[in-house]
């Protein structure tokens, strides 16, 4: 509020706590409102919601443009899928490792494509993809090649005497939004501290965040490992709900969707990217009735997007979001 | 042994001459503009479609489907000219690669919409085997290396003396100071970009005798070759993109042989993460890294 402003002012009512609880009442009873249809939809949604946080931290605080994280999605996707399949571990043991493994592949992966600007960074980095793919491919003795993995079981935990199989849609919605939510709030976290703001420095400006003492080098990396974290741990969600692991999953089409969702929601707004995965999750399952105009009718989206709405959606929440807030 | 070797570094030549057509065009587009045209494989797509449509359908002879295929490439590109490249001129990198794989995806599937998604069999071309110093050839592929040649040689003297080449060259080096002197930057960008895909069409259509199938989804692949090409010729550097090609596509053709073939399609971006590893400028590029 400006200093000129007076208490006379009328001020209206500050809707923005109801229309949180309204939207948190909505977020848990969606299996019981909306079709069976509409909740597979918000599934995929808080699926790819996982990888484009890991993106955001990327492209949104730090500057970087990849197109890894279909990659990191793969590796993920596939370390769960695997371990499921071999040798029976619980959810939660796959979960950790696809996200540890991604993590730890994005350390060598990282070191070489870091040192590269702009341009060869991004190529770099689709290079990746296209990897992973040949060796998904390729590495039939682990893989099983063209043919992938199939019937991955469905999510159980196992805790001493405790067990318990997710099963059915509903189930696995909840399960979607509890991981979903905590992955939000360790984003959340992470922008807060003081390393985000070194991150966006580093985004501003590298070579002020150098001079100033920002260890950038090692700034980037671990990003980099970090959103290879979460794009694992989507990959992981994504193997048990489609229950079929294949080379497809390093796929372009992947990464590109994951920076329609960062770059269409608000780089470097959490929020953002929550609404971007809604928003063009459902975009993509509302044009499903033939695959081809679908898919022109996303590059239309992208063009739109590109020319008229350059920040993506996070003005217009910002927006919204102060207009309910009471203050004029 | 070695007339394996031999066989298969020519036929590498003319696959990397096939890709230095189509990533010269890429690699210009990127000199004037600053960035990376994901759709450029689809106006490779859109000549051989042309072509391919013009034989099957108009009933015209193989030379005059490569102008058909050309022609429609060139109209296509100047729709997309004006209505997208034109706008991105200092729009920053996100823009660029969002809106070029926007446009990707448009022509693709509209291409699909059209024709169905199915393989196609191209029936033109000249298939018959010369031999030359006891190695078959098949004319096609004779007709390829020089088509190449003539192209870059065309592109040096274009670049070095034509109106055109000269203002590409200015805006690839400044673009303030360009529009300062009076240059109509846009104007530069459109036809480079209409150059860029006429070479990339030019490409398709002499390829696809060779190739003999015709799909919607083959511009991908050819986008996904040429960027690793562009980047280790140095980005926008002509002769160093006519290089790297001929590198790549050797490359290809003894990795094919001796490793694997499902392995072919790897090497580019293998050796270009390799390369930067060891070169982060690119192999020819004098000036500071993109």
């Amino acid at each position: 509020m400006s200093l000129t402003e007076t208490a006379q002012q009328a001020r209206r009512r500050d809707l923005r706590i109801p229309l949180a609880a309204v939207l948190v009442v909505l977020a848990l009873a969606a299996p019981f409102i909306g079709s069976r249809y509409i909740t597979h939809s918000l599934i995929i949604a808080l699926i790819f919601m996982l990888p484009a946080h890991g993106l955001n931290l990327l492209v949104g605080y730090t500057g970087l443009l990849s197109l890894a994280q279909a990659a990191f999605f793969g590796i993920g996707a596939y370390t769960a899928g695997l371990l499921a399949v071999t040798y029976g571990t619980p959810f939660y043991v796959n979960l950790i490792a696809a996200g540890a493994v991604s993590g730890a592949l994005a350390l060598p992966l990282g070191i070489p494509a870091l040192r590269l600007r702009s341009t060869s960074f991004v190529m770099c980095t689709l290079g990746f993809v296209i990897i992973g793919q040949a060796i998904a491919k390729n590495w039939i003795s682990l893989t099983r090649g063209d043919m992938g993995l199939s019937s991955i079981p469905k999510p159980y935990f196992e805790l001493g005497p405790l067990s318990f199989t997710v099963s059915g849609t509903t189930n696995f919605y909840y399960l979607a939004l509890i991981i979903g939510t905590l992955a939000t709030f360790a984003v959340w976290a992470i922008v807060r501290s003081p390393a985000g703001r070194n991150m966006v420095a580093i985004r501003e400006n590298e070579t002020l965040a150098e001079s100033l003492g920002v260890p950038t080098w090692h700034y980037k990396l671990i990003v980099f490992m970090i959103s290879a974290v979460f794009a694992g741990v989507g990959g992981c969600l994504y193997a048990y709900y489609l229950t079929v692991v294949s080379p497809l999953t390093f796929q372009m089409y992947y990464s590109t969707t994951m920076l329609i969702i960062v770059l269409g929601g608000g780089a470097g707004m959490i929020s953002g990217t929550v609404f971007g995965s809604l928003l063009f999750v459902g975009l993509t399952e509302a044009l499903r009735i033939t695959p081809e105009l679908r898919m022109i009718a996303y590059g239309v989206c992208l063009l739109v997007l590109v020319f008229w709405f350059k920040k993506g959606c996070a003005p217009l929440i910002n927006r919204f979001w102060n207009a309910i807030g009471g203050a004029k | 042994m070695l007339s394996t070797i031999v066989e298969q570094s020519v036929n590498g030549i003319v696959t990397g001459s096939v890709y230095a057509i189509v990533a010269v065009g890429m690699t210009m587009i990127f000199g004037v503009l600053r960035a990376i045209n994901f759709a450029h494989g689809e106006y490779y797509m859109l000549g051989t479609f042309g072509a391919w449509f013009s034989i099957d359908y108009l009933g015209l002879s193989y030379e005059a489907s490569i102008v058909v295929g050309v022609l429609a490439t060139i109209a296509v590109a100047y729709v997309v000219g004006q209505l997208v490249m034109r706008r991105m001129v200092g729009a920053p990198a996100e823009s660029g690669v969002l809106a070029t794989l926007g446009i990707a995806l448009i022509l693709q599937n509209t291409i699909i919409l059209v024709f169905g998604g199915g393989y196609k069999f191209f029936a033109g071309g000249y298939i018959e085997p010369v031999s030359i110093l006891g190695f078959s050839l098949a004319q096609q592929r004779i007709l390829i290396l020089v088509v190449c040649l003539l192209v870059f040689i065309g592109l040096e003297l274009m670049v070095s003396y034509t109106r055109l080449g000269m203002a590409m060259r200015a805006v690839s080096q400044n673009v303030e100071c360009c529009s300062v002197v009076g240059i109509d930057v846009p104007q530069v960008v459109l036809r480079t970009f209409m150059l860029g895909a006429a070479l990339a069409a030019l490409s398709g259509v002499l390829t696809a005798p060779v190739n003999v199938s015709v799909y919607g989804g083959m511009g991908e692949l050819i986008t996904f070759k040429t960027l690793p090409i562009i980047i280790m010729g140095g980005l926008g550097n002509v002769r160093g993109t006519f290089v790297a090609a001929m590198i790549l596509g050797v490359a290809e053709s003894l990795v094919a042989t001796y490793v694997g073939l499902q392995f072919r399609d790897t090497v580019g971006f293998a050796t270009l993460i390799l390369m930067l590893m060891w070169r982060p400028h690119g192999l020819f590029s004098t000036q500071a890294r993109f």
